[in-house]
């Protein structure tokens, strides 16, 4: 795969999966944006990786889910890079994902669920609304929402945070009808339970070894697990595929 | 693969002449070879030949009903409208690789093309022309009295163009129609299908083949040339404005001269087709004009006009125009470029490609196709081979005193409006010299019975006797019989 020379954007990438994605990005020759929220010095550490292995990244500070810092970053990457190739809108609002602690759909408020809508699709809106034209007049590109599979498989229901991931799977698809004449593909990726990362911190033991039990695979995800459908979205081996949705959860969900 | 070698005459003479000496020219493919058998000529022979086509014409063609004239053509046409026919198959193995033509778009445009010679669009066509079209046979009566006929000239000299494959087979219809004679020099860029045709009225109608001869020789060539234009009552030539212009001067003035030369033509789209549920079927259909026969017909748009305040703006409309056209690419490859024509395209890109109010979509690896965008209105021709400008204009109006300057070339105008602008539309192009308004996607089909370059086709080529109500009464004298 060959990635060499594009300019990508992950979102939320100094900790977690997202930092993962980085990484990988960074591995392939891809020119990195590590975009944080607050932790700059994580974002850095991963920005140093990537130069350590060879790579080319800069770490860049945005709230995702504000409109105008969202546009205020990619202006300024197109600005220093000349182009915006790979967009993967990784971020969401801070969550933990605790079984034990999750509020029953009784206890749901509804601000509840803004919260995650604002964070989740609201985030990538701002994301994807700000690198259009660019990619429009690039007559190509690259956009790649994370998901989850809790959205076909709510084994644990973390109603905020699965119902805001299912909208975005919709809002995926329908931007993927309207940029699809312009070149732009979009599409998804739905890790399951990936551990560990700091949201799954507080998944314990016996939900892992459970979902390891129902899992083809026989184990949950890692973070260096999801890279590869990231990437091969990303890749020209994906050019013909938009509006599509990978689930990595080892088989668990079945689609 | 079994590569197969296969020779064929790149001329039609009347079966009763013998010519003597040939020369060939090979086209190469993955196929096999092709050699075209061309004859060498003299003057002598083009006299010969046009003697015979002329006493042919007298003695067979001039004395056919029109509508048997239509039953021959007819059933020519419905020969090459078999996916199996012989000559068609032909046609579809060898254009493109004389042409450089896609081989799929040659076999649907040339399908569609000849689809428009059947019996019912030559009726339709004749009427388009001829209130009565009996007048080509016979003495008919007009409505404030008197009689009158139509005579086609008894030999018609073509100069066949080669932009477009099969274009010549619309010409030689026509001067079938008037029951001409009819000697076409071919172009030498596409040479075969003129012939073939000609092959399918001779498998119809023997005796009719014999009015016709499709010869090949280099455009100029003053010791053939002379005496074809001394044979022919009327001339028709195809070409460039300068090759056209040569042959202007060498036809005397009493002898019918039509010609077709170098045309622009452009599209205009209205906010109204780029609203959010129509905007991808317009582009598609601008894409189509611009990609068919690589954009070397007079009817594709080079210009591209594009209203403000649809659902995509002109420079949306830009980029996805592009990728429509890298799409058509895709399916229907554009042809090999002279190394001149791919130099224009990079020229013309690298020309807009710093300006602040251009941009340029192209693509990447090679010039297949091209998009320039500019920000304000303008009149500039493309290079043409899929290369075409996009203006932006905030009303379509704004366009027309950027014509004026081109009145003389303007022809067809794709047209995507709503109805009660299209009249206005029309009346304005219409005074600023275009003569045809068509659909966007329809800008290389051109119907039967067009007004070609704004003229008749047909009555530009016919002369009239009348007998007037006075000879009638008179004759009326000399009845032995009368009281």
């Amino acid at each position: 795969m060959d990635l060499k020379g594009k300019i990508a954007l992950v979102t939320g990438a100094s900790r977690g999966i997202g930092a993962e994605i980085a990484k990988a990005f960074g591995e392939e020759g891809a020119f990195v944006i590590v975009n944080y929220l607050q932790n700059e010095e994580k974002a850095e550490t991963v920005v140093d990786h990537i130069k350590n292995q060879g790579g080319e990244s800069i770490a860049l500070q945005a709230d995702v889910t504000d409109e105008k810092s969202v546009q205020d970053l990619v202006a300024k990457v197109v600005d220093s890079f000349g182009a915006i190739d790979v967009v993967v809108n990784n971020a969401l609002p801070s969550y933990t994902f605790n079984p034990k602690t999750r509020k029953a759909a009784w206890a749901m408020k509804w601000e509840d669920y803004q919260k995650q809508i604002e964070g989740s699709i609201g985030g990538a809106f701002h994301v994807c609304k700000a690198v259009m034209p660019y990619m429009k007049e690039q007559n190509s590109g690259r956009i790649i929402n994370l998901l989850t599979n809790l959205i076909d498989l709510p084994l644990v229901p973390y109603h905020d945070y699965t119902t805001a991931k299912a909208g975005l799977l919709g809002y995926s698809r329908n931007l993927a009808a309207d940029l699809g004449p312009f070149g732009i593909t979009v599409n998804c990726v739905a890790p399951g339970l990936t551990y560990p990362t700091d949201s799954s911190m507080e998944t314990k033991e016996d939900v892992r070894e459970e979902i390891a039990r129902l899992t083809p695979m026989g184990k949950v995800a890692s973070p260096e697990d999801i890279t590869g459908s990231v990437l091969f979205f990303a890749s020209d081996w994906a050019s013909f595929v938009t509006g599509q949705c990978i689930r990595v959860d080892g088989g668990l969900v079945m689609k | 693969m079994n590569k197969e070698q296969q020779e064929t005459q790149a001329y039609f003479i009347p079966d009763t002449i013998q010519l003597t000496s040939f020369t060939t020219r090979e086209f190469e493919s993955k196929q096999g070879k092709l050699i075209l058998k061309s004859p060498t000529l003299s003057g002598k022979d083009i006299q010969f030949i046009t003697d015979t086509i002329k006493a042919n014409q007298k003695n067979y063609l001039d004395r056919l009903q029109t509508t048997e004239v239509i039953d021959i053509v007819d059933a020519a046409v419905q020969k090459w409208l078999d996916p199996d026919y012989h000559l068609r198959k032909f046609a579809e193995k060898w254009l493109p690789v004389i042409t450089g033509y896609d081989a799929e778009m040659i076999r649907l445009e040339l399908k569609r093309f000849l689809r428009t010679f059947r019996k019912q669009e030559l009726l339709r066509f004749l009427v388009e022309e001829f209130d009565d079209p009996a007048v080509l046979d016979d003495f008919r009566p007009r409505k404030k009295g008197g009689l009158s006929k139509a005579y086609g000239p008894n030999l018609i000299l073509h100069f066949f163009s080669g932009n477009v494959p099969g274009l010549p087979v619309w010409n030689l219809v026509m001067g079938l129609l008037i029951k001409s004679g009819q000697l076409g020099k071919t172009s030498s860029s596409e040479p075969l299908m003129p012939v073939l045709f000609a092959k399918s009225l001779e498998e119809v109608n023997p005796e009719l083949a014999k009015t016709l001869a499709v010869l090949p020789w280099k455009g100029g060539e003053e010791q053939l040339e002379q005496p074809a234009i001394k044979a022919a009552e009327a001339v028709v030539a195809y070409g460039s404005s300068d090759s056209v212009e040569n042959i202007r001067k060498r036809v005397p003035a009493h002898k019918r001269f039509l010609s077709y030369g170098h045309k622009i033509s452009f599209a205009m789209v209205g906010q109204e087709a780029l609203t959010v549920d129509r905007y991808r079927a317009s582009i598609h259909r601008v894409a189509e004009d611009v990609s068919v026969y690589d954009q070397q017909g007079c009817v594709s748009p080079q210009i591209i006009y594009v209203e403000q305040g649809g659902s995509v703006s002109p420079r949306e409309f830009a980029q996805l125009l592009a990728k429509e056209m890298d799409h058509y690419n895709h399916k229907k490859p554009r042809g090999p470029l002279l190394e001149n024509e791919a130099l224009a395209i990079q020229s013309f890109r690298s020309q807009y490609e710093f300006q602040m109010e251009s941009s340029v979509y192209g693509h990447p690896a090679d010039t297949s196709w091209t998009v320039v965008y500019h920000s304000e209105p303008g009149f500039e021709p493309s290079p043409l081979n899929r290369a075409v400008h996009v203006f932006s204009c905030t009303h379509l109006e704004q366009v027309y005193p950027k014509l004026t300057a081109f009145c003389q070339y303007l022809q067809t105008v794709g047209v995507a409006v709503r109805p009660n602008r299209l009249f206005k539309l029309s009346e304005d192009l219409g005074k600023a010299g275009v003569s045809r308004v068509c659909s966007v996607g329809k800008m290389a089909q051109a119907p039967a019975g067009w007004h070609h370059d704004g003229e008749f086709n047909l009555l530009n080529l016919i002369r009239w006797t009348d007998i007037e109500t006075s000879a009638e009464r008179h004759a009326e004298h000399y009845d032995e019989d009368s009281e």
